[in-house]
C-alpha cells in the first residue's frame, strides 16, 4: 500500500543497511501485510540479495514468535 | 572460531531471583560444552506474536557466545528443550563477533569509548524515522 505510486528503490541499499537482524520487527514489520504475509520483491522493490536476506530474516522471527505466521486482519 | 546467539523465551510471571538463577543455570550448561560466553542478558518482557503454552508474554532472554566444538552443542540444545521454564529457543550462528553489551545508564561515562559501536545502530533508526513519517502522510 504504502509502496504504491512511489519510485522504486530498495530500502536497504538506500539506507546502507547490510545485514538484517531477525529481533529488528520494527524493521521487518514493513515487509509484511495485515495478514503477516511477506510481500513480494515486485512490490517492495528490493534487490534480489536483500530480499534474500529478508526472508530469513522474517521467518526467524516468526519461529521464536516475535513476529505472526498469520494475522487475521480480514473483515 | 564461530560465533553463536540463543535466544529463550522464559515464563514471563517468574520472580526475578527465579530469573537470575535459571540464567546461571543454563550459563553453567553451556559451559560445559566448553563455550565462551560473550553476552547473556534480559532482553525484557514482549508480547508474544502467537500463544506459546498459553503464554501471552514471555522474557526474551539473548545469550551470545563462541565455540570450538559443535558436537556436544545437540546435548544443549536437547536440554534446553526438556527444561520446563524455557517455552521455546533459538540458535543462530553470527557472522561477525558480538560486541560486548553495554547498560544504557551506565554508558554515559563511558560514551566516549562507545561511539564506534553505538553508531551503527543510530544510523539504522535515524534512517528508519523520515520513512515511517511519509508512509504516514501518504495514508
Amino acid at each position: 500500500m504504502a509502496f504504491q505510486n512511489k519510485r522504486k528503490f530498495c530500502f536497504f541499499k538506500e539506507n546502507g543497511i547490510v545485514d538484517i537482524d531477525y529481533k529488528d520487527v520494527k524493521l521487518l514489520r514493513r515487509f509484511v501485510n495485515d495478514q503477516g504475509k511477506i510481500m513480494p520483491r515486485r512490490i517492495t522493490g528490493t534487490s534480489a540479495k536483500m530480499h534474500r536476506k529478508l526472508v530469513r530474516a522474517i521467518k526467524r522471527s516468526r519461529s521464536i514468535a516475535l513476529m505472526p505466521y498469520v494475522e487475521n486482519n480480514l473483515e | 572460531m564461530r560465533y553463536y546467539e540463543t535466544i529463550y523465551i522464559v515464563d514471563p510471571n517468574l520472580e526475578n531471583t527465579i530469573l537470575q538463577k535459571t540464567m546461571t543455570e543454563i550459563g553453567q550448561e553451556l559451559e560445559k560444552t566448553k563455550a565462551k560466553i560473550i553476552n547473556h542478558r534480559d532482553w525484557g518482557k514482549k508480547r508474544l506474536a502467537y500463544q506459546v503454552d498459553n503464554q501471552k508474554y514471555g522474557s526474551f532472554i539473548l545469550l551470545q557466545f563462541e565455540i570450538k566444538e559443535l558436537s556436544k552443542m545437540n546435548d544443549f540444545d536437547s536440554w534446553l528443550k526438556l527444561n520446563n521454564l524455557v517455552l521455546r529457543h533459538m540458535t543462530v550462528s553470527l557472522d561477525q563477533k558480538p560486541d560486548k553489551y553495554v547498560d544504557k545508564s551506565i554508558v554515559t561515562e563511558d560514551a566516549e569509548s562507545l561511539s564506534d559501536n553505538k553508531d551503527n545502530k543510530i544510523d539504522v533508526e535515524k534512517s528508519l524515522d523520515p520513512e515511517t513519517t511519509e508512509t504516514n502522510k501518504e495514508e
